[in-house]
């Protein structure tokens, strides 16, 4: 009895398994093919996929750099991204641990501050961030997209601060009975226990710079210096496959960052930790 | 600082008068040295800058430009920006005084008490331990009192200037007072959009966030038993969706929804007609489309969360409850859905803001359109998109900020009475 | 506790003396200025060892020609030390916002609308036109369009953009000599009238069970529809487009022209709705699965190149298919109304449509270090050989009359239903910017009504037609003024 019960739900399992990775995978799938696809339109398609499958537009995508530098805006892209995800998942971490972890006079009122901030429609500030940056003369920068990504990352720490809170605080009183310091704490014994949320952190701010369109297009107007996200959007409208496999290029590092990464996140280190 | 100020002997006057004075004759060096530095950089700062930036920001420019004579002039918004820049670097100067101050008179405590005041370097070693949390902080708060609180101030502003419309550089702008507001409160048709607006916004915040939260909890527990073989490559799955970034993703669905569209191609082959999904008369069929969509975007990181709080989570509890004879929904229940929660209330409330928000989604699926009966809005736009039509398609930027701020109200105090009551925030310490 | 209350009140008093007088402006004089001194940055003195950055749109970069001229430009003028480069920006471009600050171009190549919404802000240069070797050749109606409500001009015609019929002359019906060509001139009919369009349209769809269509176009697009109202008596802004209080959709008999969109939808199928059609016409023009479109002469090469490849795929050689293409695909001149505005009325009076069109020319961003070499540029770009290389590589129909009749065909009969007055030129005042939204929402509401069942059909009356122009106006005055 117990075991066909077992067995049943096995099956209904696997089957949802199915069903939400065909839901996801379904577009992507329609989105590789399409950047396959031998014509250049949309529209050499039959039904949903294309009539003819080549390499053309991958090969324009990186051949043809006259006006639409690909592997340049991949490289800038990703220049952009990298620094943004280390000094962006730094900031994060710290604030979030010492919200979590520290009690002092300002804290609950930095809390709601935070909370309220993220509230305000930020396209509308963005007239304000693209004359700082004028003032600071960092448009056409790469540093300057690195600099608001990292600066605005910490107004997100409260996933980080949930994560921390559910660390035991008593591992810390061990250690600083035995005489460590606030920064040795945090150094050596937070930090390796929090590796999976460092690392959710790390692929999300990656990913956040990696692929947003609204401030690269604000503050880089060189067409050499263009993100993947803003030169792929100034293509023409009949380019259709080369905008497919510029699409699916894009997705490349990071599911090679989620494959490098994915066991540290899941797994983490969890089997070892002190239990509440 | 009234004690100190009641208190205070002739060190701390001196200190008040000039930073550092004070400490310098308490025999405190390099701390002195420090203040006294700090002072005058910020005296030379004001001086060449600041000074200049206050009171453009008063004024918001004096004379009008004219590039094609090359007539330099004012700038009125960047004199408003760069004069909420000095504003900042005064409210931070006049809190390095009053530290100065307060630290000055401490010294004087201490050596009336006969101790001996720390060294300026113990001070400094104090900020890797006891002040931790201010050297962590410091980098955090400059970035986004920077980024995110003066252009977030810059536009609450904006909404008491007449900026917009023809009013915009190099014509100068001026101060207006409550205009902006008044002139919402007086127009006939701006209520009624707002409201049916905020109306539809609300279930759509409520709604994708349920769908989003729930959704990737789901898929994070389906993936979290031991029955399921090979997780990296179902895991893989949503990470397609995600690592595709969403603009793109939401161009492509718009396509595959459009009359050319792959799914229409179908139902046509099928020998029916077909569906305008998303067009001008799609009401709640563009929303609920827009609403999975949402949802097949965001659940994949919501995934990857819960997946990591998951793992956070100590198995000795629901292992004990199934020895007890517990079902798989009672263990849900009872112990899995409390421990994420605590963790992810916040996130939850950050959420919920962040779809309230929304901009791409219905800006790249159902743009272009204002249907009848709304101001200036199509009947799926949310109150952003409202916004953005206001202010970036039509230029009203006074206009649109006076919008802002009151949307902004009405979401602030809504979570923040949440967030409040949450037990997240009121029993932080509960699951240590 | 004396001692340091007035310490502290020094130090904020000094403060804010300091912040005081520091504060001050350093000069407050304004400058008056009158008419005279607005051309006096042009001195004819060119600026040494400068490098001019050049904004030109997509497809003179794509075609090549724009390398070409660049090239030609550095080598007469390297003894200056001048260089023009690519700006290596969108061809969208914001000068209000890059200007002020330094990025945006010297020379910017863009359509009418777009140079003269800078006029107010003065972000763009008067040009002393007189001196350019262009001026007596281009007509009043060009310059017109540059044209500022102060009396200057603010920039330098190139091409005319109006919207021109694309068809395949190798899809016609075989025996349209005999059947379709009434007046017996050598045109086909469904060239010359929308009647006749609409009439074969229908028949090629019946013909094929709706698998081929005659005429293709996405009806919503405010550039392209708009021309239905303007034949009937509609227009954008009174006073020459120069009084945005005057919104004038449902002037006239405009309703018409509403009512030729519901029935030009109905030859169509969905697709007109959205901006499918847009996309695929290239392809399905080419596919045969289109006879004909309608869209500007700037995009003659894009149908080439996907003619050529769907002839090659049916076994031309790579030779024969480039032949093949320029034979078949014709541009002729928008076809003519019918006065009753009803497509099936193959008795009524015609009358010419008029198109919503622009001219696009160069002009001088204000913030450029270097006005009489941008200058120089403009003027060498819109010399005789320039203008005539830019038309063979991209096709477009030049402004310049000395080219236009050297060109014939199709670039003569532009300019002469631009002098004709057949050629709405868009307005160039700021609040264009606001009509297409509004105005968009109707036309995809009226061609969708053919789709509809009939109980909820929204647009069968004139009347019906009528309100939905009024409506359409009033958001755009709403959109215009209600809050200005």
């Amino acid at each position: 009895m117990r075991k066909t019960k077992n067995l049943f739900d096995i099956a209904w399992t696997y089957f949802l398994l199915c069903l939400a990775g065909f839901i996801f995978a379904f577009p992507c799938l329609w989105l590789i093919m399409a950047s396959f696809s031998a014509g250049g339109s949309i529209y050499s398609f039959d039904g949903f996929f294309p009539s003819q499958l080549g390499f053309n537009s991958f090969a324009l995508l990186f051949n043809d750099t006259v006006m639409y530098n690909y592997p340049k805006w991949f490289a800038n892209t990703l220049f952009i991204a990298s620094f943004s995800m280390i000094i962006g998942t730094i900031l994060v971490i710290l604030t979030a641990y010492v919200m979590s972890r520290y009690r002092f006079k300002s804290r609950k009122a930095i809390m709601k501050t935070t909370l309220v901030l993220g509230m305000f429609p930020s396209f509308m500030s963005m007239i304000a961030v693209y004359i700082l940056m004028t003032q600071f003369n960092l448009i056409n920068n790469h540093w300057g997209l690195i600099l608001i990504y990292s600066a605005g990352a910490p107004m997100g720490y409260l996933v980080q601060k949930g994560f921390f809170d559910t660390i035991p605080i008593s591992v810390d009183e061990a250690a600083r009975i035995d005489g460590a310091t606030s920064l040795m704490i945090f150094l050596k014994i937070s930090l390796p226990l929090s590796l999976p949320m460092i690392v959710y952190t790390a692929l999300t701010s990656f990913t956040w710079a990696w692929s947003d369109f609204i401030l690269p297009k604000l503050l880089l107007k060189q067409r050499d210096s263009y993100t993947v996200a803003v030169g792929l959007m100034s293509l023409g409208e009949t380019e259709f496959a080369r905008f497919a496999a510029g699409s699916v290029f894009i997705a490349v590092p990071i599911v090679l960052l989620y494959f490098c990464l994915i066991r540290l996140l899941v797994e983490g280190v969890s089997a070892g930790a002190v239990k509440g | 600082m009234l004690e100190a100020i009641k208190k205070g002997g002739i060190q701390v006057a001196l200190s008040a008068l000039f930073m550092g004075l004070g400490q310098l004759c308490q025999r405190q060096v390099g701390k002195g040295l420090t203040y006294l530095f700090l002072h005058i950089s910020a005296l030379w700062f004001f001086l060449r800058y600041g000074a200049v930036m206050l009171r453009g920001f008063i004024t918001l420019g004096e004379r009008r430009a004219n590039p094609t004579l090359n007539i330099e002039g004012d700038n009125s918004v960047v004199m408003l920006i760069m004069g909420l820049f000095a504003i900042i670097v005064l409210i931070g100067y006049l809190l390095l005084y009053a530290a100065n101050i307060k630290d000055a008179y401490n010294t004087q405590t201490l050596i009336a008490a006969g101790k001996k005041p720390l060294r300026f370097s113990a001070e400094l070693k104090s900020l890797a331990d006891k002040n931790f949390y201010r050297s962590a902080l410091f980098l955090p708060i400059l970035g986004v009192c920077v980024f995110s609180v003066i252009p977030i101030v810059f536009m609450i502003l904006v909404a008491f200037t007449d900026f917009g419309g023809n009013t915009v550089p190099p014509e100068l702008v001026s101060w207006t007072g409550m205009d902006s507001f008044f002139r919402i409160l007086t127009l006939q048709q701006f209520a009624p959009t707002f409201f049916m607006i905020l109306n539809w916004n609300v279930i759509w915040a409520v709604c994708a966030t349920a769908l989003n939260y729930f959704g990737g909890l789901g898929l994070a527990l389906l993936l979290n038993k031991k029955c399921v073989k090979g997780k990296l490559i179902w895991r893989a799955f949503p990470i397609l969706a995600f690592a595709i970034p969403g603009f793109i993703n939401l161009l492509a669905f718009k396509f595959m929804f459009s009359y050319g569209g792959p799914l229409n191609q179908m139902i046509i082959n099928a020998g029916y007609s077909p569906i305008g999904f998303l067009d001008l008369d799609a009401k709640w069929m563009a929303r609920i489309i827009g609403l999975l969509i949402n949802a097949w975007l965001a659940i994949p990181s919501s995934m990857l969360l819960a997946a990591g709080i998951l793992s956070n989570m100590s198995k000795d509890f629901s292992e004990a409850a199934k020895i007890d004879g517990a079902s798989a929904f009672q263990i849900f229940r009872a112990i899995t859905l409390p421990f994420v929660l605590f963790a992810t209330v916040p996130v939850l409330i950050s959420q919920f803001i962040m779809n309230f928000n929304n901009f791409g989604i219905f800006f790249f699926l159902r743009g272009g359109l204002y249907i009848d009966g709304y101001f200036l809005a199509s009947d799926t736009d949310l109150l952003i998109n409202w916004l953005y039509n206001l202010t970036i398609d039509n230029n009203y930027y006074s206009i649109g900020a006076a919008v802002s701020v009151v949307i902004f109200i009405i979401t602030s105090i809504i979570s923040l009475t949440v967030y409040v009551l949450s037990p997240s925030y009121r029993q932080e310490d509960q699951f240590k | 506790m004396v001692k340091i209350i007035s310490a502290i009140t020094v130090h904020l008093l000094a403060l804010i003396l300091l912040l005081y007088w520091f504060g001050k402006p350093a000069q407050t004089a304004q400058e008056d200025f009158g008419f005279e001194p607005i051309l006096t940055k042009f001195t004819g003195e060119l600026e040494a060892n400068v490098t001019l950055r050049v904004l030109e749109n997509d497809t003179a970069i794509k075609q090549g020609f724009f390398e070409e001229l660049l090239q030609a430009f550095n080598e007469e003028y390297a003894e200056y030390g001048i260089v023009a480069v690519d700006a290596n920006m969108d061809q969208y471009l914001d000068l209000e916002n890059d200007g002020p600050y330094g990025f945006g171009p010297d020379v910017l190549y863009q359509a009418n609308d777009q140079i003269m919404k800078y006029t107010d802000g003065q972000h763009i240069q008067p040009l002393p036109i007189r001196e350019l070797n262009c001026y007596p050749y281009l007509d009043e109606n060009a310059w017109q369009a540059y044209t500022g409500t102060d009396g200057q001009i603010y920039g330098i015609p190139v091409n005319i953009q109006a919207p021109v019929l694309y068809y395949r002359k190798d899809l016609l019906p075989a025996n349209w000599e005999t059947e379709w060509d009434k007046n017996n001139n050598g045109i086909p009919d469904m060239i010359e009238n929308w009647t006749d369009m609409y009439a074969y349209s229908m028949q090629i769809r019946e013909e094929s069970l709706g698998s081929r269509y005659g005429y293709m176009k996405s009806l919503w697009d405010v550039y392209f529809a708009s021309g239905y109202l303007f034949s009937y008596g509609g227009y954008v802004f009174g006073d020459n487009g120069n009084d945005a209080q005057d919104i004038g959709f449902a002037a006239g008999e405009s309703y018409k022209g509403l009512h030729v969109l519901r029935q030009l939808a109905s030859i169509m199928n969905e697709d007109c709705i959205d901006d499918t059609i847009t996309k695929i016409q290239y392809a399905k023009l080419a596919s045969g699965e289109f006879f004909a479109s309608m869209t500007t002469p700037d995009v003659y090469t894009l149908y080439i190149n996907e003619l050529v490849l769907s002839y090659q795929a049916e076994g031309l050689s790579a030779g024969e298919a480039m032949e093949a293409a320029y034979e078949n695909l014709i541009t002729a001149p928008v076809p003519y109304l019918p006065a009753s505005g009803d497509l099936t009325d193959q008795n009524s009076e015609t009358i010419p449509t008029i198109m919503m069109g622009g001219v696009n020319g160069y002009a001088i961003s204000a913030y450029t270090k270097a006005p009489n070499a941008a200058l120089a540029f403009a003027d060498f770009a819109t010399s005789y050989e320039m203008i005539k290389r830019r038309h063979e590589l991209l096709g477009i129909v030049p402004a310049r009359m000395d080219n236009a009749s050297d060109a014939g065909g199709l670039t003569d009969i532009v300019n002469a239903n631009l002098s004709e007055g057949n050629i709405y030129i868009m307005p160039s005042i700021r609040a264009v910017a606001q009509i297409w939204t509004p105005v968009g929402t109707l036309f995809a509401d009226v061609v969708k009504d053919p789709f509809r069942s009939l109980a909820e059909q929204k647009f069968i009356s004139d009347e019906q037609l009528i309100e939905g122009l009024l409506r359409a106006s009033t958001q755009v005055y709403d959109a215009i003024w209600t809050l200005q």
